[in-house]
C-alpha cells in the first residue's frame, strides 16, 4: 500500500465516521422538529429543572399528573366519535395535529396537541436531565475538569433557593400534612431517600428516640418546636378519630436562663395554636408533686439525687440508702411534701414509726443509723432548699397536655441534674400509670448533656423505649452526646426515629450513619484546561451526607439520616394556622381535671387532706435530738 | 405475712401480673385507706395493702406468692384464680361529626385572606386568560376542553400552598 492510498483510506474512514455521525443528529434534529409541541415542552422542562435545581423524578411526577389532560383529551373525543379511535390510531392523531401547523399559528397548533405532547415533554425533559446529571457527576460530560465541582454546586445554591421560595408559602409547609405526617420543610436534595417537595417525616418516628445535633445559632430550637407541634397535632387527631391516646408532651430544657423562658412561650403559643388546651410552664407557673411516687421509687430517686461517693464513702452511702428508705417507706405511709420528708429523718420520728414491736429489724436499721440521721437531714435540707417548691406539688402531669420544663443547667447543674432525674421518674411513673387516662408521650430534652453527668442520655432513651414513650433529645456537637466514644455511638446508632445534623462542626461520626453510595469515577486525559479523549471510569465509594456539606449548612438547614440515607432539607419556622381554632370534635377535657397552677378541688375518698403529727412525737422535732 | 396478699389488693392470683397493675392497685387501696385521710382511714386495711404491695413488688416475688397459694389451695381444694386479666381501659373512639368535612369548605374564604391573595389571584388570572386565549385559538376542538381543564388542575395544585393552612393543621 503506498503513502497516497493509505492516506485516501484514513481521510475516506474519517469522513464515514463524521457522515455516520452527522446523519445520526440529522436524524434526531428531523424527530426533534416533527415533534416539535414534544420538543418545545421537554426543553422548556429541562431549563425549568436546571434552573430550579430539580431532581428529574418532579418532571416525572409532573408528566404522570398531565396525563389526567390526556385522559380528558380522550374523553371528548370519544364523547364525539365513539370508538376511542384516537388511542387505537395515535399516528393519524398525531398527523392531523401536524396539519394544524400548516393551517395555523403555532400556538394554535400547540394547544390543540397540548394534551399528548405535555406529558410527553415532560418525561423526555426529565430523562434529558437525568442523563445529563449522570454524565456530568461521572464525568463523562463537562468540558473542563472542575465541570463536575462547579455543577455540583451550582445546583446545591438553586436548590437552596427553591426550598427556601417554598417554605415562604403559608400553606406549602404546616404543622401536620396528610396522612398523619409531620412536615420539616422544603427538600434541598434527598439522597437515598424518596424525593417530595415537602419533606416529611411519619409521626411514628418521634414516638421513637430521635437524635437532633447542632450548634448555637443553626437553627436546632426551630425544628424541634416543629417537630413537638407537629407531633402533638398527629397525635390529637389521632385521638379525635379514636385511634390512639391524647398526646402529653414533656419537654426539657436543661440549658435554662432567659433564653429558655422565650422558647417555652413560643412553644406553648404554637401548641396552643395547634389544639392543645393546657400548657404548663414548670417551675415558673406550675408545679409537680414528686411525692406521689410509689414509696420504692421515691426512696430510690430520693437517695439517687444525693451525690455519693465510691470507695470510703460508700459506707455513709449505704447508711443514707437505708435512711431514706425508712422515712419514705415508714407504716404510715409515704411524706406527702419536702417538710414531712426532712420531719422524718429524725431518730425519734422514725423509732417511734417502726417502734410498734412489728418491725424489729427495720427499727433496729433506726437505731444503728441515728447518729447519721442529723447530716443526712441537713444533705436533704440543702438539696431540696435548692431545688425550690417546683417539685412540692400541687400539680401532676396527666393534668396538662404539655409540659415546658426549665432546668438551670448552665447556671446551677448540680441542681439541674436531679430536677432532671426527679423529671423523668414523673414521665416514667405517667407512661406505666394505670389509673386514669393513658395518655401517648413524647418526652424531649433540649441540650440534655448540661444535666447528663447524672443520668447519662443512653440510660434515658432506653427507659424510654421501655416504656413506650418516644424521646428526643438535642446536644450542640457530637461530643455533646455522651461521656465516650462508645456511648455516643450507642445513642446515634440506635436513633431508630432518625438523626437530624444541623450545622456542626464534626459531623463525622454522625454523617457515618447515613453509609455511602456506590459512584463512577471517571479520570480524563487532562490536555491544558481541558479534557482530552482517553480516560478511565471505575466504581468508587462516596457519602450519602457529604460531611463538607453539612459542615457548611446554614442556619435552618438540616441533614435527615436514617436507614442509610440522607435528606438535607430546609426547615420551615413553625407557624400555627392564623384561622380561629373550631372545637374539637368530641374531645372534652374531664370535669375532674383542676385548673393547672390551682390547688386541686378535694376529690371525696382520694389522698390525705392534711398530714397531721404523728401522737406523741410533740418534742422530737426539736434541732439537735437524734 | 399476709394469707392471700393478691386478696389484700383486689387482685387476681396470677403469677402474670405486671408491676405496674400491682402498684395501681396499691395505690387506690392506699388513697382510700390512708390514716391520714380526713376520716381517719383504715390503718388495718391500709398495712396489708402495704405489706401485700411489698411482698408481690417484684415478678419473683410475685411467682413465689402465687407457688404458696398454689400449694395450700393444693391442700386445702381452694384454687387460685385463673380467669382473664381485666383489660386496661383507655378513652373510645370519639366519632367525627359528619359536617367536619363541610366545614373545610366553608374556611375556604378565610384560608385565601389569611394566605397569600395577591399570588393566588396572578395564578387565577393566568389561568383565566390562557383557558379563554385556547378556547378562542381552537373553539370546537377536543383539545380545548382538556386545555381548559389541565390550567385549572395547574391552578388547583399550585396553588394550595398560597392558602392558609386549615385550623386542624
Amino acid at each position: 500500500m503506498t503513502l497516497w492510498s493509505w492516506l485516501k483510506l484514513f481521510v475516506a474512514l474519517w469522513l464515514l465516521r463524521k457522515l455516520a455521525k452527522i446523519t445520526g443528529w440529522l436524524l434526531v434534529a428531523a424527530i426533534a422538529v416533527a415533534a416539535w409541541p414534544v420538543t418545545l415542552t421537554a426543553v422548556f422542562a429541562y431549563l425549568a429543572a436546571w434552573l430550579g435545581g430539580w431532581p428529574p423524578v418532579r418532571l416525572y411526577r409532573t408528566a404522570a399528573w398531565t396525563l389526567l389532560v390526556t385522559g380528558a383529551w380522550l374523553a371528548v373525543q370519544e364523547a364525539r366519535l365513539p370508538g376511542w379511535a384516537a388511542a387505537r390510531m395515535p399516528g393519524r392523531t398525531w398527523a392531523d395535529g401536524w396539519r394544524h401547523l400548516a393551517a395555523g399559528p403555532v400556538a394554535d397548533a400547540f394547544a390543540g396537541v397540548a394534551p399528548v405532547a405535555v406529558p410527553a415533554g415532560l418525561a423526555l425533559g426529565g430523562l434529558l436531565w437525568a442523563w445529563r446529571i449522570y454524565a456530568i457527576t461521572t464525568g463523562l460530560a463537562g468540558i473542563t475538569a472542575s465541570a463536575p465541582i462547579m455543577f455540583d454546586a451550582r445546583q446545591w445554591r438553586r436548590q437552596v433557593r427553591t426550598a427556601q421560595d417554598l417554605i415562604r408559602a403559608p400553606g406549602a409547609v404546616p404543622l401536620l400534612g396528610r396522612g398523619g405526617v409531620i412536615p420539616v420543610g422544603g427538600t434541598i436534595r434527598a439522597i437515598g431517600h424518596r424525593w417530595h417537595r415537602v419533606f416529611s417525616i411519619p409521626d411514628t418516628a418521634c414516638a421513637r428516640h430521635m437524635v437532633v445535633v447542632g450548634s448555637t445559632g443553626s437553627g436546632k430550637t426551630n425544628l424541634m418546636i416543629r417537630l413537638w407541634a407537629g407531633w402533638f397535632t398527629a397525635t390529637l387527631q389521632r385521638a379525635r378519630t379514636g385511634q390512639g391516646y391524647r398526646p402529653l408532651l414533656i419537654v426539657l430544657d436543661c440549658k435554662g436562663g432567659r433564653d429558655a423562658r422565650s422558647k417555652a412561650e413560643r412553644t406553648r403559643r404554637l401548641l396552643y395554636g395547634a389544639g392543645a388546651r393546657r400548657v404548663a410552664i414548670w417551675p415558673d407557673e406550675n408545679r409537680l408533686n414528686l411525692w406521689e411516687l410509689p414509696p420504692q421509687d421515691l426512696a430510690v430517686l430520693l437517695y439517687q439525687m444525693i451525690d455519693t461517693g465510691t470507695g470510703n464513702a460508700a459506707y455513709y452511702a449505704d447508711i443514707l440508702q437505708a435512711a431514706v428508705s425508712l422515712a419514705v417507706t415508714a407504716p404510715c405511709g409515704p411524706p406527702p411534701n419536702t417538710a414531712a420528708f426532712l420531719d422524718r429523718l429524725n431518730a425519734r420520728w422514725l423509732q417511734n414509726a417502726w417502734g410498734s414491736g412489728q418491725y424489729p429489724g427495720q427499727f433496729e436499721h433506726v437505731q444503728a443509723a441515728a447518729r447519721h440521721l442529723p447530716d443526712i437531714q441537713l444533705r436533704y435540707a440543702t438539696l431540696l432548699g435548692r431545688l425550690g417548691p417546683g417539685l412540692d406539688g400541687p400539680g401532676r402531669l396527666e393534668e396538662a397536655d404539655a409540659w415546658y420544663c426549665i432546668l438551670e443547667g448552665t447556671r446551677e447543674p448540680s441542681v439541674a441534674e436531679a430536677q432532671a432525674m426527679a423529671l423523668t421518674e414523673l414521665a416514667a411513673h405517667a407512661a406505666t400509670a394505670l389509673e386514669g387516662e393513658q395518655r401517648a408521650m413524647l418526652l424531649a430534652a433540649d441540650d440534655y448533656s448540661a444535666v447528663s453527668a447524672r443520668v447519662p442520655l443512653s440510660n434515658l432513651y432506653e427507659r424510654g423505649r421501655s416504656l413506650g414513650i418516644g424521646v428526643q433529645v438535642s446536644a450542640q456537637s457530637w461530643q455533646g452526646l455522651g461521656a465516650t466514644e462508645d456511648e455516643r455511638y450507642r445513642i446515634a446508632a440506635t436513633a431508630d426515629g432518625g438523626v437530624f445534623v444541623l450545622h456542626t462542626p464534626y459531623p463525622e461520626p454522625l454523617v457515618a450513619l447515613a453509609g455511602m453510595r456506590r459512584v463512577l469515577e471517571t479520570a480524563h486525559q487532562v490536555t491544558g484546561n481541558a479534557w482530552g479523549d482517553e480516560g478511565t471510569t471505575r466504581e468508587q465509594r462516596a457519602w450519602n451526607a457529604d460531611p463538607e456539606l453539612v459542615r457548611r449548612l446554614d442556619v435552618g438547614q438540616a441533614c435527615y439520616i436514617h436507614r442509610g440515607a440522607a435528606t438535607f432539607v430546609q426547615v420551615a419556622r413553625p407557624r400555627p394556622s392564623p384561622l380561629t381554632l373550631l372545637p374539637a370534635p368530641g374531645l372534652d377535657v374531664p370535669d375532674w381535671l383542676p385548673e393547672l397552677g390551682r390547688e386541686p378541688a378535694p376529690v371525696p375518698g382520694t389522698g390525705p387532706a392534711t398530714w397531721p403529727e404523728p401522737p406523741g412525737l410533740d418534742d422530737v422535732f426539736g434541732p439537735g435530738v437524734s | 405475712m399476709n394469707q392471700n396478699p393478691f386478696a389484700a389488693l383486689g387482685l387476681p392470683a396470677r403469677p402474670d401480673l405486671t408491676d405496674e397493675q400491682v402498684r395501681a392497685a396499691w395505690r387506690a387501696i392506699a388513697a382510700a385507706t390512708h390514716p391520714d385521710r380526713a376520716d381517719g382511714g383504715d390503718l388495718a386495711a391500709y398495712t396489708a395493702a402495704s405489706a401485700a404491695y411489698a411482698e408481690l413488688r417484684t415478678p419473683w416475688a410475685r411467682s413465689e406468692a402465687y407457688a404458696d397459694l398454689a400449694e395450700r389451695a393444693a391442700r386445702g381444694g381452694d384454687e387460685p384464680d385463673t380467669s382473664p386479666l381485666p383489660v386496661i381501659g383507655g378513652p373510645g373512639p370519639v366519632p367525627v361529626p359528619p359536617w367536619q368535612p363541610l366545614l373545610a369548605g366553608w374556611q375556604l374564604p378565610a384560608r385565601i385572606w389569611r394566605g397569600r391573595p395577591l399570588r393566588l389571584a396572578v395564578r387565577g388570572v393566568i389561568a383565566a386568560a390562557l383557558s379563554l386565549l385556547v378556547l378562542h385559538m381552537i373553539p370546537g376542538s377536543a383539545a380545548a376542553p382538556a386545555d381548559v381543564f389541565g390550567l385549572a388542575l395547574w391552578f388547583v395544585l399550585s396553588g394550595r400552598r398560597d392558602l392558609a393552612p386549615p385550623p386542624e393543621r
